[in-house]
């Protein structure tokens, strides 16, 4: 297997430079940030016990409470006299883009701050995970470097770092954040390995042993000889036994057309673990799984509105189609129908692979629509959720049933139509479900 | 469109992000709970009936020391913030935040002395109630920083001045009064000012 899209080794980058907020004026990375100083948690407290103790020996004619505020009194007096109104800041992500899970880290630089000491904290957005904040002693000039984990797919900015300069006796703090940039999550790609190949495969040159004879490496049969056929493909052992030249054929290499249908209509389950997680885990798992196989790979998008990217090969029409699934918006789809959709969309002869919870009765309608046009579909169900039925609600516990009887319904309709429907609960391997369709060739346009 | 080569990418996920100072958290919280514990129970046990407010001065003591100790044990966690938390989530989130609301600590040091204040006692037992606040202090520095102790060492001398300033200022207190109320607040400007000496000159001695 050639090494494709579905295992992406992107080398490391520069990465994306950290844009500060917006409260800090005039700052950039690689630039003077301001920096806000205030006391310390420390030194309110030393400063409250020096008050206090020194009020109360006024208050109570008492010597020995002054004496009580003395060490707070000293440790105060020992804060540093150089306090830097700014610093040159300079932060940057070493990954752009992850994978759902994966870690990176945010690398910041500060200089100009003299002999103070440095800790970053990154204050992580909802689907992100920070790491411990990094400490860099005074005097030492290393980056800091500040990791987080990237915990569900999308386009999010990864939140916040703080950045808090300290005084040798943490007396004084001096705190400066930027806004973390935007990176792209992209969803964990379901484990497949096994491919379906269709009957009829449409005639590019591709990896799959066609039906047809050609100039493949996978043995077709033999054959008398004809003049102009090559003398190297001469059977000898066939000749020699019938007393006539003998050919050896081949069958032709060709690629298919995989069109990757994603629901996100509906995003029901739970979080982390919805129908449209699963919808576009298994999407992504099954780009990379056809691309790395030299296939065409397209997708659509069923959504709010429909996107959609016609069948393409290679390593970069990977990245256009998992940028298409991060940059879909969730909704029900009013207007448009799968109907509309041009022929470089679903280019005749494709298998469409649909990963759908099979909740919008539009898009059941459009998978009949596609069947009928002759399109080979396969429906991968990712619905693992149910309607909550409390246990004395009779009325909730029918409707609770009869919703299932319509689901059921549903999925037997599409089977009787020839749309084969299985379902993926997004533990296992996608092998498994679709493994009655990889073991063998898939009847193209068959019913 | 950017290519593959400009969008570098993540490393997999290795174990959990945060880890290994939970055990330091809390063993510094246990030494501030029992630091607060001997000063509450110092500064209390010579008062015991002795004038009206003490009660209640204990009572705002040891509730600042419990929150004291729930604000240093609970500063890394997040509890709640989802849409849909239990009800005992969100209690529990609620209790945390009351715990960060105010300062506690600062409560507890001024409860601790005015329930010193309360009662005559010796100098010298006042001086104790000192050093046991100053150590109270640093328990809950060190804890809330997650700092080692021997960040401390380079304020060794500094301690030790301090510590000095308050052995002599309860020697002056344990010294005979000169007479009435003229006399008494003559030596309290006099500790006072030498503390506040001692305090201004140490950065020029610094330097």
């Amino acid at each position: 297997m050639t090494a494709g899209p579905a295992s992406p080794a992107r080398p490391a980058g520069p990465g994306a430079l950290v844009s500060p907020a917006p409260g800090a004026a005039g700052a950039a990375a690689g630039q003077s940030c301001p920096v806000l100083w205030s006391l310390s948690a420390h030194a309110r407290r030393l400063l409250t016990l020096a008050v206090a103790g020194l009020a109360v020996a006024l208050l109570t004619g008492r010597p020995e409470f002054a004496g009580v505020a003395a060490p707070a009194v000293l440790l105060l007096a020992g804060w540093p006299a150089r306090r830097p109104a700014r610093v040159m800041v300079a932060a940057r992500v070493t990954a752009q883009q992850l994978v759902e899970g994966e870690q990176a880290a945010i690398v910041v630089q500060v200089s100009g701050h003299g002999d103070l000491a440095i800790q970053a904290i990154i204050t992580a957005a909802e689907a992100f995970e920070a790491g411990p904040g990094a400490e860099r002693r005074a005097g030492d000039s290393a980056a800091l470097r500040v990791p987080f984990r990237a915990r569900q797919w999308g386009v999010r900015r990864v939140g916040r770092l703080e950045i808090v300069l300290r005084d040798r006796f943490r007396l004084w703090e001096g705190r400066l954040g930027l806004t973390l940039p935007r990176v792209d999550c992209h969803p964990r790609p379901a484990e497949l390995r096994g491919r379906i190949v269709l009957s009829r495969l449409p005639s590019r040159l591709g990896e799959h042993p066609s039906r047809a004879a050609g100039e493949g490496i996978e043995f077709a049969g033999v054959r008398q000889f004809v003049p102009g056929d090559r003398q190297r493909r001469i059977n000898w052992p066939a000749t020699t036994r019938t007393g006539t030249v003998q050919l050896n054929t081949f069958t032709a290499e060709r690629t298919q057309n995989i069109v990757v249908l994603a629901d996100a209509t509906a995003s029901v389950g739970e979080p982390g673990a919805t129908s449209l997680d699963l919808a576009f885990r298994a999407a992504a798992g099954t780009i990379g799984c056809y691309l790395a196989a030299g296939d065409r790979v397209g997708l659509i998008v069923y959504a709010d509105r429909l996107s959609w990217i016609g069948p393409g090969l290679g390593r970069r029409h990977f990245h256009r189609l998992m940028d298409l699934l991060l940059g879909s918006k969730p909704g029900w789809e009013l207007s448009a129908a799968l109907t509309r959709l041009p022929k470089a969309a679903l280019p005749p002869g494709a298998l469409i692979l649909v990963f759908s919870p099979l909740l919008h009765p539009r898009l059941v309608e459009a998978l009949r629509d596609l069947r009928e046009r002759g399109f080979s579909v396969l429906v991968v169900d990712v619905l693992t959720a149910a309607p909550a039925a409390r246990s004395r609600d009779r009325v909730a516990g029918l409707a609770r049933r009869i919703w299932r009887l319509e689901q059921q319904a549903i999925r037997f309709s599409l089977t009787e139509l020839g749309i084969p429907v299985v379902h993926w609960d997004g533990q296992q391997s996608l092998d498994e479900p679709l493994a009655p369709y990889t073991r063998r060739v898939m009847l193209a346009g068959q019913r | 469109m950017t290519g593959p080569a400009d969008r570098p990418a993540g490393q997999p996920g290795g174990p959990a992000l945060l880890s290994g100072t939970a055990r330091d958290r809390l063993r510094g919280t246990a030494a501030a709970g029992l630091l607060a514990a001997v000063l509450i129970a110092w500064a209390a046990i010579p008062a015991a009936g002795a004038r009206p407010g003490t009660r209640i001065t204990v009572i705002i003591a040891v509730l600042s020391a419990v929150a004291s100790l729930g604000q240093l044990a609970t500063a890394d966690l997040t509890v709640g913030g989802q849409a849909f938390d239990s009800l005992p989530v969100r209690i529990a989130a609620q209790l945390v935040l009351l715990t960060r609301m105010l300062p506690w600590s600062e409560i507890l040091i001024v409860a601790v002395l005015v329930l010193e204040a309360l009662h005559h006692a010796r100098p010298w037992h006042t001086g104790v109630l000192g050093v046991a606040v100053l150590a109270y202090l640093l328990a809950v520095h060190l804890t809330e920083s997650g700092a080692r102790p021997r960040i401390l060492a380079g304020q060794r001398p500094v301690l030790a001045a301090g510590l000095g300033l308050l052995v002599l200022a309860v020697a002056a207190a344990a010294l005979p009064q000169p007479g009435g109320r003229p006399g008494e607040l003559l030596r309290v400007l006099a500790v006072a000012a030498a503390v506040v000496a001692a305090g201004l000159a140490l950065p020029v001695i610094r330097r």
